[in-house]
């Protein structure tokens, strides 16, 4: 028998005893077992295999990584099934994908292609200017970015099983992901804070579900699972997001436009479960090699600025 | 009178460690009176370092991605520690989901190019045995302690890119690592170790899928070998503790001094 995955699945076929697998303890469960991971940006299966290696809890397959979305411009799309059959083929933990924010059917084509999560992602550029994808309706999970509270929870009403700070996607420069990160959790305290009145009016003021709202400020943390994103290029930095609460972390452009990928990949990973422990940190940031080059936030005009996209 | 204290370690390396540290502590509280466990005091702490393994009494690998785990425990130098802890020194543990992988003494369908193995659980589990994330699935299981004969008594588990119990080994090892082909299933083995000889104990099928399940009724996924304790699924990630409280009766309490 030949190593071949799609030979396999065979789903439970009594539905009477099985529970609906759309359930969204399963779809968020996933998230939960990818916590204190690094999530990597590969764009062909040679590097989902040197990802894998390096100690990535999944890899996110696309055509171009960020910053070359940044450089060459154009429309940046779902990629080409091809490409996502082969990195899926081409190692053994969840793959995941992105298609574009609103565009139902380049997801509808990720679910039937086996990818394990979709990331519904302003770094694609947009199909739809006002709706994201209802996702509740599909078996496979989704990851969605978010700037704040606001849209931390829209997302998650409409069916995201995971989260992710927007960051500025592409740049190697870390401040956006912060922001966003803090910006959270200051919201998140300050609901907590708050008499069911104020609740009301906050939710009101956020544009999400006051029932939501109250269930995030009791629990004092998002429903599902939230990692840093956007902008992650040392261990420090990614070391920095996990000290500040995230779950985990996504590397985009980070790894594989720096010097030695398969080195920094690994000082990412050790440094995201050891994140806590100066030694180990200095231990694996030294003699990496240069970072990526990166673009500084600051020096992007308003219309380059990716997170801005997404409502 | 105080209590002694038992620790219980989560290895958090990477995945759901926190979701057992939680429950460990709600089960503890769920325990009856006149109960080992009533009888002790559990504390549940998180190990990442060598020091912190030395300091626990039995240890849980919780699920997350088994290679990941391997990795970072390998090079955090935990890798030869942890199978002193679970085949030397013998001491109670539980691997859940790919906290599972990593206890087998085999795997099937492992990463290419090979995986590490802590083993000590004679079996050989197959990993991704269901497909992709579109196969998870849920389902309630007759565990030990459910009631056969009350219907509202279920344990409902989640099975997310699960692996399975493929087959159980001789407890006699010596064949299980060079005979059986290795070629075409990316089969990975754990290494041998001077201490597996003398290590006799059978495993013990705790729990296969119902019979409902089609094509999958009666795959293994829960079994035990002594202190040696292994599920397929999350436990971890419904709100029933008692698994949790069953395990520290039956397989960590029992096997402390």
């Amino acid at each position: 028998m030949s190593f071949e995955k799609s030979s396999t699945p065979r789903p439970p076929v009594d539905a009477s005893v099985v529970a609906a697998n759309t359930s969204f303890t399963l779809k968020a469960g996933l998230a939960q077992m990818l916590k204190g991971g690094v999530i990597m940006d590969v764009v062909n299966a040679e590097q989902a295999v040197i990802a894998e290696r390096a100690g990535a809890c999944a890899v996110m397959a696309l055509e171009r990584v960020p910053a070359d979305i940044r450089a060459e411009g154009g429309v940046a799309r779902m990629s080409d099934p091809k490409m996502i059959k082969e990195i899926i083929d081409a190692v053994s933990i969840p793959v995941m994908a992105k298609c574009r924010i609103g565009h139902f059917v380049e997801a509808q084509i990720l679910e039937v292609l086996g990818v394990d999560y979709i990331d519904e992602s302003e770094v694609l550029t947009p199909a739809d200017q006002v709706h994201h994808i209802v996702k509740h309706s599909y078996k496979v999970p989704f990851v969605c970015g978010a700037r704040n509270l606001g849209e931390a929870l829209r997302r998650i009403s409409e069916g995201a099983a995971m989260m992710r700070t927007k960051g500025e996607a592409g740049t190697g420069d870390v401040t956006e992901a912060v922001k966003h990160i803090r910006q959270i959790n200051h919201e998140i305290r300050q609901a907590a804070g708050m008499s069911d009145e104020e609740l009301y009016v906050y939710a009101k003021d956020l544009g999400v579900s006051y029932h939501l709202l109250k269930d995030t400020a009791r629990k004092g943390h998002l429903s599902v699972v939230n990692f840093a994103a956007g902008g992650i290029a040392t261990p420090a930095d990614a070391a920095m997001c996990m000290q500040l609460g995230c779950d985990g972390v996504f590397v985009g452009s980070g790894i594989f436009l720096g010097h030695n990928p398969e080195k920094r990949a690994r000082a990412i990973v050790q440094a995201v479960t050891h994140y806590n422990d100066a030694k180990v940190l200095a231990e694996v940031s030294t003699d990496l090699g240069p970072a990526m080059v990166g673009r500084t936030v600051e020096s992007l005009k308003e219309t380059e600025k990716l997170a801005r996209r997404g409502w | 009178m105080t209590k002694k204290m038992v620790t219980i370690g989560v290895l958090a390396l990477q995945g759901a460690f926190i979701e057992h540290i939680n429950h460990l502590q709600k089960a503890a509280k769920s325990a009856k009176s006149g109960s080992l466990v009533a009888g002790v005091q559990i504390k549940a702490v998180q190990v990442r370092t060598v020091e912190q393994l030395k300091s626990v009494d039995a240890l849980i690998l919780p699920g997350g991605e088994s290679t990941s785990i391997s990795l970072i425990a390998e090079r955090t130098g935990l890798l030869v520690p942890l199978q002193e802890f679970v085949r030397i020194k013998r001491k109670p543990v539980w691997g859940t989901c790919a906290g599972l992988i990593l206890l087998s003494d085999q795997a099937s369908k492992a990463t290419k190019g090979g995986q590490k193995l802590v083993g000590g659980l004679h079996v050989r589990c197959q990993r991704n045995h269901f497909g992709r994330q579109t196969e998870s699935f849920s389902c309630d299981l007759a565990l030990p302690f459910i009631d056969p004969n009350d219907p509202d008594d279920r344990f409902s588990a989640m099975f997310i890119r699960a692996p399975i119990i493929d087959r159980l080994l001789d407890s006699d090892t010596t064949d299980n690592f060079e005979a059986l082909s290795l070629s075409d299933e990316n089969v990975v083995y754990a290494p041998k170790l001077e201490a597996d000889s003398d290590d006799r104990t059978l495993v013990e099928v705790i729990c296969r899928l119902p019979k409902t399940l089609g094509s999958e009724a009666d795959d293994i996924v829960a079994v035990r070998q002594g202190q040696i304790f292994g599920t397929s699924f999350h436990p971890e990630l419904t709100s029933d503790v008692r698994l949790h409280l069953w395990w520290m009766e039956e397989c960590v309490l029992p096997y402390l001094e």
